[in-house]
């Protein structure tokens, strides 16, 4: 079990780091933001889950959206720029005003589309990251103490022959 | 039939769109949902190839260059993708050869690699390739050359055999570090010249002070050299090509040197023609060296594949040399070399992709491509051992094949250019090509049946992947017979887009970047100095005759 400042600290931080990740993708275009430091920042917040709830947990609950959402982010970055087509040019922007009731005046277009394009890459790719770098870390502690990990030969994509090689290698040397 | 210059988006959009839609709709696994990439992979390869063809009939055919600044912003701020003649052959032979070889990689990858993610990055690789081809800036350039990179190394060692492994660490590190180079020209080039748009930096190179334009050309042939494997810096082709399956491998050997010879290409025409006079005895023996190493290293060689790779690297110094040809004064035409040079990497892309997968077959009924172990094939497949002689004569390039054409004309100019030298090194590589492409032969298909493996290959069983293996070798040797027949015609269309690629002007006009807003220029602009490249007064008469060179 996690330490319980940790826990305490999740429930604080997560919704604020994803708080933060919103607001720094919208204000991007013209001030300092936009998709891709957004994508960092709302992958910190699953980081801090992995280290908080255990990366099996973690990873039941988004590890199988996650290829999905680097299609669907690349797909979408991509559309942003093919609606460009219809003011003559690929990936020309395209802008509309909105005044909504709560949020008061705004100014959407293609680009930030794109950017929320680029922050769906980054958040999938970075947590995937870092829950394949969990696992490393965890099965390379277990391989040492002389067991295996039960998670790992659960997975299909795990073969034991190779990983298990690779990892007894490193902690030997 | 006029072209929209938003068509040179398509080559890098679609592909990108269309692994990004595997990705979205395909969880990993299950058999069925290989099939519907299968099925995507192919219609974007498809796509491709028809985008490529109406680029390459725009361009190299009616002599227009489509310019796209992307989102309307122009020249040095926004994103300039550029496509003319000579980005339009490789984007047409890229998707020909994505296209050839994606039959025989379904056919033949395992379904653990498919699994894995093998078909997006099929299409993620070419998106790299056509960016790199299509790249108006330096550090796009730079941007598609990691793509590339990337998609190539995961396809690499997708699979994660010992091998696989380590050659791919040898293939990202030699790799790696020849990006850098690279990278450090380009910092070059905007520290000094302040722009990374390749139209400006060809206007502003030859106000640059000599030591910067020598140091710029320099770190650009160190960089793109080692990506297309030239002499000294070859070392990471041989240690990757044999690992991976045979198909990554004929994807591998069709595309990715070629992108550095591109690229030597354009950054020779476009930066510093001036360079290929006064560097010419360099780029000679680099040339020379190149073409002499790959066909010695090859005779060394025990294996199938690793013999084709050695050639690859043979076959890239052939293409240097015409490139160093390329402006010398001679009495056939200025650009004569270029020309040739272009035909030879239509003929090389063509011929070595059908090669390296007729060996793959080879080595897949095998069980494995050893020579000394292997024998005996021509009872069992008679079809794939006449294509595979086919490939191999055409390689070493005998009359009625696309090998003949081209060899022959890069021989005429550098006997033209009176470079006697190179061009008995050039004659002694054909020759040795020829000798190991009928050891290759002999020791695969001749002699008593001999196969090592005693594992039945599903390949050897299924008359419908035995097909899909087969047919675009077929095509592919077909193609080479039709542009060795259709020498005139293709060399007269490989002469115009290498004049269209040697004037840099029409380049500079095209792309059209807009003038600096900075009042102040650097330190070591010297606005006394002719603008006036120095090759115009070197070779006046040569040159004075030739339509393409801008009056000074």
């Amino acid at each position: 079990m996690p330490e319980l400042y940790l826990r305490l600290l999740n429930r604080i931080l997560t919704p604020v780091l994803l708080l933060l990740a919103i607001y720094l993708l919208l204000r991007g275009h013209n001030l300092p933001g936009g998709g891709f430091i957004a994508g960092l920042m709302a992958a910190a917040a699953f980081q801090l889950q992995i280290l908080s709830r255990g990366h099996d947990r973690v990873r039941s609950a988004i590890g199988p959206y996650l290829n999905s959402g680097i299609g669907l982010g690349l797909a979408v970055a991509i559309c942003a720029g093919v609606v460009g087509l219809f003011e003559g040019t690929f990936f020309k922007g395209l802008w509309f005003k909105l005044n909504l009731p709560l949020l008061g005046y705004l100014e959407l277009g293609t680009p930030v589309i794109f950017d929320l394009g680029v922050f769906l890459v980054v958040v999938s790719v970075a947590t995937s990251f870092l829950l394949g770098l969990s696992r490393v870390s965890e099965s390379a502690v277990i391989i040492g103490e002389g067991s295996v990990s039960p998670d790992l030969t659960d997975d299909p994509a795990f073969d034991p022959m190779e990983t298990a090689g690779e990892t007894s290698r490193e902690v030997e040397s | 039939m006029a072209v929209s210059a938003n068509l040179l988006a398509a080559p890098v959009a679609a592909p990108l769109l269309i692994a990004a839609l595997i990705l979205l709709l395909a969880r990993w696994g299950g058999r069925r949902l290989i099939r519907h990439q299968i099925a995507l992979t192919a219609l974007a390869l498809c796509f491709n190839f028809a985008v490529a063809l109406l680029i390459f009939q725009a361009t190299a055919g009616q002599g227009e260059r489509l310019v796209l600044q992307m989102g309307a912003w122009s020249a040095p701020y926004g994103i300039t993708v550029y496509g003319d003649g000579l980005s339009a052959t490789l984007l047409l032979l890229t998707a020909l050869v994505a296209l050839a070889v994606y039959p025989f990689a379904v056919a033949t990858i395992d379904y653990h690699r498919a699994r894995m993610g093998f078909h997006p990055l099929y299409l993620f690789l070419l998106m790299g390739v056509n960016g790199a081809f299509l790249s108006g800036d330096l550090f796009n350039l730079y941007v598609f050359f990691e793509v590339l990179l990337m998609a190539s190394f995961v396809l690499l060692t997708i699979g994660a055999q010992p091998a696989q492994t380590n050659s791919g660490i040898r293939y990202v590190v030699l790799n790696l570090l020849a990006s850098t180079v690279f990278l450090v020209a380009a910092g070059i080039a905007y520290g000094t010249l302040g722009t990374l748009n390749m139209a400006q930096i060809a206007e502003r190179l030859p106000l640059a002070s000599p030591a910067v334009r020598t140091l710029f050309a320099g770190l650009l042939l160190v960089g793109f050299g080692s990506k297309a494997a030239i002499f000294p810096l070859f070392f990471w082709l041989p240690a990757s090509y044999h690992t991976p399956p045979p198909a990554v491998t004929a994807l591998f050997g069709g595309l990715l040197t070629k992108v550095g010879v591109y690229t030597l290409f354009r950054s020779f025409t476009l930066f510093f023609p001036e360079l290929l006079i006064s560097w010419q005895p360099t780029l000679l023996t680099i040339a020379g060296a190149t073409m002499l190493v790959g066909a010695l290293g090859a005779l060394a060689q025990p294996g199938i594949r690793r013999v084709l790779s050695f050639h690859i690297i043979s076959h890239v110094g052939f293409m240097l040399m015409g490139l160093a040809v390329a402006l010398s004064g001679n009495k056939l035409a200025i650009g004569f070399g270029l020309g040739a040079a272009v035909l030879y990497l239509c003929h090389h892309m063509i011929i070595k992709t059908a090669l390296i997968m007729a060996g793959g077959a080879v080595e897949l009924h095998m069980g494995s491509d050893r020579l000394a172990s292997i024998g005996g094939l021509v009872t069992r497949h008679p079809f794939l051992a006449f294509l595979f002689f086919m490939a191999a004569i055409s390689l070493a390039g005998v009359p009625p094949f696309s090998g003949f054409v081209s060899k022959l004309s890069l021989l005429q100019i550098t006997l033209d250019t009176r470079h006697w030298l190179v061009s008995g090194v050039s004659i002694f590589a054909s020759l040795l090509t020829m000798l190991n492409m009928m050891r290759l032969w002999r020791e695969s298909f001749w002699g008593d049946y001999k196969r090592p493996s005693r594992v039945p290959t599903r390949i050897l069983q299924s008359s419908l992947r035995q097909r899909l293996m087969l047919t675009p070798i077929a095509v592919l040797v077909l193609l080479s017979l039709g542009l060795g027949i259709l020498g005139g015609p293709a060399f007269r269309l490989s002469m115009r887009v290498a004049q269209q690629a040697l004037d840099r002007q029409a380049y500079i006009d095209a792309v059209s970047p807009a003038a600096t807003f900075s009042t102040k220029p650097p330190s070591h602009f010297v606005p006394t100095t002719a603008t006036v490249p120095t090759f115009l007064t070197e070779n006046a008469a040569d040159l004075a005759r030739s339509p393409f060179v801008p009056s000074p």
